[in-house]
């Protein structure tokens, strides 16, 4: 890779009056700011000037603060049509919502720098298909490539079932991508070997969202910012969803908004809450759920619940059980409540529940968590109790992977009912809903066939399969990677990369010829010995999945390459056009699939280009938090394309899902499950799709269900897991700075002189007692990372509970190490270290136990222990060119 | 001519010419380059490499004023002098602090004397009166929390910023501390000079 060195420019081109403007949204994180391109050609040196007549700003330089300045960042030289132009990209100054004004975080900020460009570290962008021939990735046709893909595909679903063909691919690299590969993946190959880029199998994030009826991007941003008290899990927004804190939380906690924190590490958004009156539940990893029970006793030990709210919005037994949509049978919340482990028959039932926990304890939650017991009196009044003149605050909850991905299940139970109780879930500025990562790019073109996983647990249903398992029993013969690194972004990554050695490089078939059908019958005679073929679809070489043991290489094309559909966190749907030539023969995803597939067989991929996609897709979105399928009705009607009708909003999009109304205009959705929203009197006419979820919740009855949330169901993980003599908790989160936009960062000169390598924030204490100072390299390693090794068949209720796993050897105790940088700082809990969650170099889950959250199959990455210890100095200890050590929660 | 602090210039150019290999840095010319184009009147600052032949060893051309700024003995650790740089138009309030540690670009006999543009180079807040003395930081900015780290060429903490802040470039002669270049664009102009 070249040098991504960072020189700071001292000027930079202004756009001439004339030069083309884009409006487009940015490619990284959930909250996904409005941006303008202005493109001009370099040909003819007509660059615009510093007055406002000169420019295509129409403004004078030097500008005013928030004005349309331009960061040597934000410009660079692309393709256009086979032409060098100039292109600066800057968040949109003219935007409404979403980042008004033209604020942006310093990734969008810098988005220009991910477009290709060889004279920058972009150089590395994958221009052509490749296969492996001696070893090594050669250049090919596209027709070589698919022809090799296309033929041992179909011999591997032959031979060896469906089941053989693996898919690991993005779920957000926009609609149209998705919608291909889903329909190519699920649709038609129907493998249930599938899943997405952050989970090991094709299961909902939330589970206890889903079964309390909650959608997890419900929400609108106005909301968070409406909220008096706003309780903020797992997440600092300020460093990953930085215009929805800045440009919406922070100005509310400015005007008196009460945040809460519950987080192991401070940081900018959490110093700025404590400087403003708010609080840090500073938990240690894994004590959420004891925490969030407690707050909920004290509110309900002093009858602070929203009694209105729930009388009228939550299910009682009869309700809870009914109907075949979201009760008690053939739904995939059906097997956790036959056990009883879950359901309540309403709100007095599970008041007696939380009630008759000893973990739910105030002074007992606070010694598990670790934290200053008051801090839960405090937090429960704040977010319930009546005011004095008898209103009640009005409460929000978000949260996010921290709190998530640390007990999915439990964590995610206990949040739902603590916010029922206190009337979070339908109201402007009372809501409930996730954070979000990364944007929601997902419209499914095909069902996951559940029946075909082997993952059968106590119950009656099945539950999607463990890729990651199914693949180290070396099941997949064929793993088709799309757009992710598959081994780092998993836990326990270490042993998974040696499985993945085994299953490619190591396997005696291997490539040694120019032959296309002695490649063919090498990788063929590869999968039917038991190893794995590897076709990886990026558009980067990723080591080791590319890299490594890719057989084929498919490159593909991505942001501002091809046009696009994509919605935020809030839902609101935009169009990403294309304004710049794709490097070398590089093709978007949905054409790769497309070639693929018709090679293959399949019909109905007839496609000419993204737009084609999207309208075929439409239909598809129907019902989902995304409905847009009106916006193609509107379209046909104005005789324009999908495409052409979505541009039209520009950088303010419109919010899903989508109705019209009976002028043929287009009304988008502010919120989901809005209680106080009025549907239009005529009913669903014409194509209108009116979901439960516009005005109800997301169960049979449309009321919420209050469950319990049981602390054992974890414990014996967590109790196993927690540190020991030497150890620490190891954790893993995201940092401002690189989020959402790893792959580009690597390349991003500024980035890389910020953040190196991969480091660990631990707290002064450990520091001292290993003779650790900032800026030394640590060895953070384990000898204890649970892997669990089986499929089983459940068939006693504690089948998968971590004690039984461990008890019946199906917990494989493996080792891993990592090199980082330690930074030494307060802000970390005592006990915990704290690394960047995907440095693909240095993973941090490596040190994360592989073992799913045995209610839901999602892993919890947050989860691991470790030792740390002195290797050195790293060279950014003495210069001062790379890194800081400075504290980062400084308010 | 005047000498610069070689740790400066290996912070700018990279310690190997790895800038002017990557191509990044368009004021860097040859020396062979700049004999060509001699005539400038302007400070003009030559920077040997070891190890690089004398017609490739580039230079750091700048036609930044050279000003006075402070005298070094009147400067006390943690007590920020404000001062304009490069000329007294918008966003050119700077700030120089006796940091009282090293620090890269550092001047003075603890190559602890440092000066940065004060405009954040986020969204042009303003950055004066925001000097952490323990932990050599500028910030938080008011407008969107950004935080600078004045031992490290203004890179930033944690925050927003598109490029580190500006670093004015130092230079004493005997007891007057000089502002003779910059590094990086300041806020609101698309060009140090030129407005």
């Amino acid at each position: 890779m070249s040098t991504p060195y960072y020189v700071p420019e001292e000027s930079v081109p202004l756009p001439p009056v004339d030069a083309d403007v884009i409006s487009t949204a940015c490619d990284y994180c959930i909250v996904a700011c409005g941006y303008k391109v202005y493109r001009w050609p370099v040909r003819g040196g007509h660059n615009g000037g510093p007055m406002a007549d000169q420019n295509a700003f129409g403004e004078d330089f030097p500008v005013n603060p928030l004005g349309p300045w331009i960061a040597p960042n934000q410009h660079n030289i692309v393709l256009h049509n086979g032409e060098p132009h100039h292109v600066v990209i800057i968040p949109d100054k003219d935007a409404e919502f979403v980042n008004p004004m033209g604020n942006s975080s310093i990734r969008g900020g810098a988005i220009a720098q991910k477009v290709y460009n060889p004279q920058t570290p972009t150089r590395d962008r994958l221009k052509s298909p490749m296969v492996r021939m001696f070893g090594v990735l050669m250049p090919v046709t596209w027709d070589f490539a698919l022809d090799i893909a296309a033929e041992v595909g179909n011999y591997v679903l032959r031979k060896h079932g469906t089941n053989a063909y693996g898919v690991k691919t993005f779920s957000y690299g926009y609609m149209e991508n998705t919608y291909a590969i889903t329909k190519y993946a699920l649709g038609n190959v129907n493998t249930a070997n599938f899943t997405f880029h952050d989970t090991p199998s094709d299961v909902t994030s939330t589970p206890g969202f889903r079964d309390a009826g909650f959608d997890n991007f419900g929400p609108s941003y106005d909301d968070w910012a409406e909220a008096d008290t706003l309780m903020m899990c797992g997440t600092d927004p300020y460093e990953t969803k930085t215009i929805l804190f800045t440009d919406h939380i922070m100005p509310a906690i400015q005007n008196g908004q009460k945040a809460i924190f519950m987080v192991p590490r401070r940081s900018t958004g959490t110093a700025f809450a404590e400087k403003n009156g708010g609080m840090v539940l500073d938990i240690q990893p894994g004590t959420d759920l004891p925490v969030v029970l407690a707050i909920a006793r004290v509110i309900v030990e002093n009858g602070w619940q929203d009694d209105e709210w729930i009388e009228k919005w939550v299910n009682n037994k009869w309700e809870s059980s009914s109907g075949f949509g979201q009760g008690t049978r053939n739904t995939p919340w059906q097997w956790r409540t036959t056990w009883g482990k879950f359901q309540t028959k309403g709100f007095e039932d599970w008041k007696e529940w939380l009630l008759a926990q000893d973990y739910s304890v105030p002074e007992k939650a606070a010694e598990i968590a670790q934290i200053d017991v008051q801090k839960i009196y405090t937090a429960a009044e704040w977010m319930a109790k009546p005011k004095a003149d008898g209103t009640r605050p009005k409460t929000s909850i978000m949260i996010e992977k921290g709190f998530y991905w640390s007990n999915n299940t439990g964590n995610t139970q206990a949040i739902s009912a603590l916010g029922i109780a206190v009337g979070a879930g339908g109201r402007p500025g009372q809501v409930i809903g996730r954070a979000g990562g990364h944007q929601r790019g997902g419209l499914r073109g095909g069902g996951y066939p559940r029946n075909k996983s082997p993952e059968k647990l106590p119950g009656r249903r099945r539950r999607a399969m463990d890729t990651d398992r199914y693949f180290m029993a070396g099941h997949t013969r064929l793993a088709h990677v799309i757009g992710t690194t598959w081994v780092q972004a998993m836990c326990g990554s270490q042993s998974l990369q040696a499985k993945f050695e085994e299953q490619t490089v190591r396997n005696p078939h291997q490539v040694m010829s120019f032959d296309k059908q002695e490649i063919i019958d090498t990788l063929k005679a590869r999968a039917d010995s038991g190893g794995t073929v590897v076709w990886d679809q990026d558009i980067y070489l990723v080591d080791p999945i590319g890299a490594r043991y890719a057989d084929i290489v498919f490159p593909a094309s991505g942001w501002g390459e091809d046009t696009f559909t994509r919605a935020n966190g809030e839902r609101r749907l935009r169009l990403y056009p294309k304004f710049y030539d794709a490097p070398g023969e590089a093709k978007p995803d949905w054409w790769i699939i497309a070639q693929l597939s018709k090679k293959m067989g399949f019909e109905g991929f007839d496609w000419k280009n993204s737009n084609d996609v999207i309208e075929e897709g439409a239909r598809h979105s129907r019902g989902s938090r995304k409905d847009f399928n009106m916006v193609l009705v509107a379209a046909r009607r104005e005789g324009k394309t999908l495409h052409e009708k979505l541009g039209e909003f520009g950088t303010n999009g419109i919010q899903g899902p989508v109705l019209m109304l009976e002028d043929g205009s287009l009304e988008g959705t502010k919120r989901l499950h809005d209680t106080t929203r009025k549907l239009p009197e005529t009913g669903p006419s014409a194509g209108n799709m009116f979901n439960k979820k516009l005005t109800h919740f997301n169960t049979q009855t449309g009321k919420c269900n209050i469950q319990k949330a049981p602390w054992d169901l974890f414990s014996s993980y967590w109790e196993w897991l927690k540190p020991r003599e030497g150890e620490i908790w190891i954790s893993s989160g995201r940092i401002n700075e690189r989020w959402q936009s790893g792959y580009d960062d690597r390349r991003r000169p500024y980035i890389v002189q910020r953040w190196p390598e991969n480091w660990i924030e631990i707290h002064p204490s450990v520091a001292e007692a290993r003779g650790i100072e900032s800026g030394d390299y640590v060895q953070v390693y384990s000898d204890r990372i649970p892997v669990q090794t089986d499929t089983i068949v459940g068939v006693e209720g504690s089948d998968f509970d971590f004690d039984s796993l461990l008890k019946n050897g199906h917990i494989e105790l493996t080792k891993a190490s990592i090199t980082a940088v330690a930074i030494v700082t307060p802000a970390v809990k005592e006990n915990l270290g704290y690394m960047d969650f995907l440095h693909t170099s240095q993973p941090a889950n490596a040190l994360s136990g592989r073992v799913v959250d045995w209610i839901s199959g999602n892993y919890n990455y947050k989860m691991g222990v470790g030792m740390v210890r002195k290797m050195g100095e790293s060279p950014y200890k003495s210069q001062f060119r790379s890194m800081s050590f400075a504290r980062r929660d400084i308010a | 001519m005047s000498e610069l602090d070689p740790k400066i210039v290996a912070a700018i150019n990279g310690e190997n010419g790895e800038a002017q290999k990557a191509g990044t840095r368009k004021c860097l010319m040859s020396r062979r380059q700049f004999l060509l184009t001699s005539g400038l009147t302007t400070t003009v600052v030559m920077v040997g490499i070891p190890g690089m032949s004398e017609a490739e060893t580039p230079a750091v051309v700048s036609t930044y004023p050279r000003k006075f700024i402070a005298k070094l003995s009147d400067l006390k650790t943690d007590e920020p002098f404000d001062f304009e740089y490069p000329d007294e138009g918008q966003f050119a309030e700077s700030i120089l602090v006796k940091l009282g540690q090293k620090a890269g670009g550092g001047i003075g006999p603890d190559q602890d004397i440092v000066a940065f543009n004060y405009t954040c180079t986020h969204q042009g807040g303003p950055l004066q009166g925001t000097y952490q003395a323990a932990d050599k930081a500028l910030g938080p900015c008011p407008l969107h929390l950004t935080t600078f780290d004045l031992t490290r060429h203004g890179i930033f903490i944690a925050g927003q910023a598109y490029q580190s802040l500006p670093q004015v470039l130092l230079e004493v002669d005997g007891d007057d501390v000089y502002a003779v270049g910059m590094f990086g664009l300041i806020y609101g102009r698309f060009d140090n000079l030129q407005g």
